[in-house]
């Protein structure tokens, strides 16, 4: 009987599939079972890949900021101790589980800008050495400031009102969800890639003033096409801040102007620290 | 021979026939493509994905494995095109088959992980045009692929059934290719 090789073909890739999702949803869970599981030979291999940039300050500034993971975050440590450590500590292994998966693609510093998933808002994150600013703004009542601590490749900041972002992050691209004014935002925001010198680099950028006896924090967010998005909140040591849209901020200058008031915007950036 | 009340001479008959021997084929790859869709939509994509050594990112590794995918994609057409004699002056080698059927393999076989890790990492996007024709023809390309591999080993079939299927799984790999690889190397550099 001639053997169907068209179907054997799809069903190779279908296995193939299957194989390749079940391996992503093992690995990147972060259970303790994965990091002792049965493809015992294929972690070690992915571990001892990340072993190549330990010396990097981000990797070793983690243990100081999440004492309880130190033995088994310390990359260069045998596949085997991380397996020992697993039972006992299982939200410690999670963390090393979780992180030795990718730990070779997270920048220590970088900037994240995008649009949310259904457009109308934009978010920016900046990560430099742990620590880590995001802003999410639509231009009209929607903005909220955040900061936190940046570790392992994932963010967990918290902001006023409620404000809330869970980010992961890598090399190429920053994904995950924001909530801001009760709403959430899904996004996947791309590295900022660098524009011609002379132009104001996309990202983010805030100005503080007073305006009118009023003190007010100006957020923009440049994004990659030139476009911006902008809001202004007026800090008035209310729970609720009034929100309203940023004027334009002037990319040669650096400048916005607002009721009379010019605002200086200074650009948060992970790549340099400025802002942190 | 099924019984049909339209046919009432032989020729049409037989096109019904061959038509029909489509119809299986392009519902199962119509649920394929759905249903990668539907779990691309549903599943919250983390983002996060297994890294490969020796890439700069995982981002990198899907650019390199899609673009080795599509460089067989067109080995697979222009075998095609000399399997039908649509190459003035040549004629088809007796390896010419196995070489068409081999680098098809190979480009499917290559494009299946990066397709389960975009669908798991990233999920079906809609954000932009790019995500959004990306991942609308990353699951009609497997939809597309399953048709042809169903009725590769059908006889009777329409003369151009193949070629479309084939035209259609090529183009639908270009585009993706462009959407995601090329998009990828013009914004982050062509390097490892």
């Amino acid at each position: 009987m001639k053997l169907n090789t068209p179907l054997v073909t799809l069903l190779a890739g279908a296995a193939l599939g299957v194989g390749v999702l079940v391996t992503s949803i093992v690995w990147t869970s972060g259970t303790s079972s994965a990091a002792s599981g049965a493809g015992a030979t294929v972690p070690a291999s992915a571990t001892a890949a990340v072993t190549s940039p330990p010396a990097s300050p981000a990797l070793a500034s983690t243990p100081a900021t999440a004492p309880a993971t130190t033995p088994a975050s310390t990359p260069v440590s045998a596949p085997a101790t991380a397996a020992a450590t697993a039972p006992g500590t299982a939200p410690a292994a999670a963390a090393t589980a979780t992180a030795s998966s990718y730990q070779a693609g997270v920048p220590a510093q970088a900037n994240y800008v995008g649009a949310v998933v259904g457009g109308g808002a934009a978010v920016a994150i900046s990560v430099h050495s742990g620590q880590a600013v995001a802003y999410i703004c639509n231009g009209h009542a929607v903005a909220a400031w955040l900061r936190g601590a940046a570790q392992g490749g994932k963010l967990d900041l918290t902001g006023k009102n409620g404000a809330q972002l869970s980010v992961s992050y890598r090399n190429g691209m920053a994904a995950g969800s924001i909530t801001a004014d009760g709403t959430k935002y899904n996004f996947s925001a791309p590295l900022v890639r660098s524009v011609p010198s002379g132009q104001r680099p996309p990202g983010l950028y805030e100005a503080t003033a007073t305006v009118d006896g009023v003190k007010v924090k100006a957020g923009w967010i440049v994004l990659q096409n030139g476009s911006q998005v902008g809001s202004v909140e007026y800090l008035l040591g209310s729970f609720v801040l009034p929100t309203a849209q940023a004027p334009v901020l002037d990319l040669a200058t650096g400048t916005a102007q607002y009721d009379g008031v010019t605002l200086v915007a200074s650009l948060i950036s992970g790549i340099t620290g400025s802002g942190f | 021979m099924t019984a049909q009340p339209e046919a009432s001479s032989p020729a049409p008959q037989n096109v019904s026939l061959g038509i029909g021997k489509l119809i299986v084929p392009s519902v199962i790859g119509g649920l394929v493509a759905l249903t990668l869709g539907i779990y691309g939509r549903l599943h919250h994509p983390t983002g996060v994905v297994v890294n490969v050594a020796g890439f700069t990112s995982v981002g990198y590794v899907k650019s390199w494995l899609a673009t080795i995918a599509t460089v067989f994609a067109i080995v697979q057409v222009i075998s095609a095109l000399v399997m039908y004699g649509k190459i003035p002056r040549v004629t088809a080698p007796s390896w010419i088959g196995r070489l068409h059927q081999w680098s098809g393999r190979i480009a499917f076989l290559v494009a299946v992980p990066v397709a389960v890790d975009c669908l798991y990492g990233l999920g079906f996007q809609t954000y932009s045009t790019r995500v959004l024709i990306h991942s609308v023809f990353g699951c009609a390309f497997f939809g597309a692929f399953t048709v042809k591999m169903l009725i590769l080993p059908k006889r009777g079939l329409p003369g151009w059934a193949l070629p479309l299927a084939g035209a259609v799984v090529f183009t639908l790999l270009v585009g993706l290719w462009f959407t995601s690889a090329y998009w990828f190397f013009s914004t982050f550099g062509l390097h490892r």
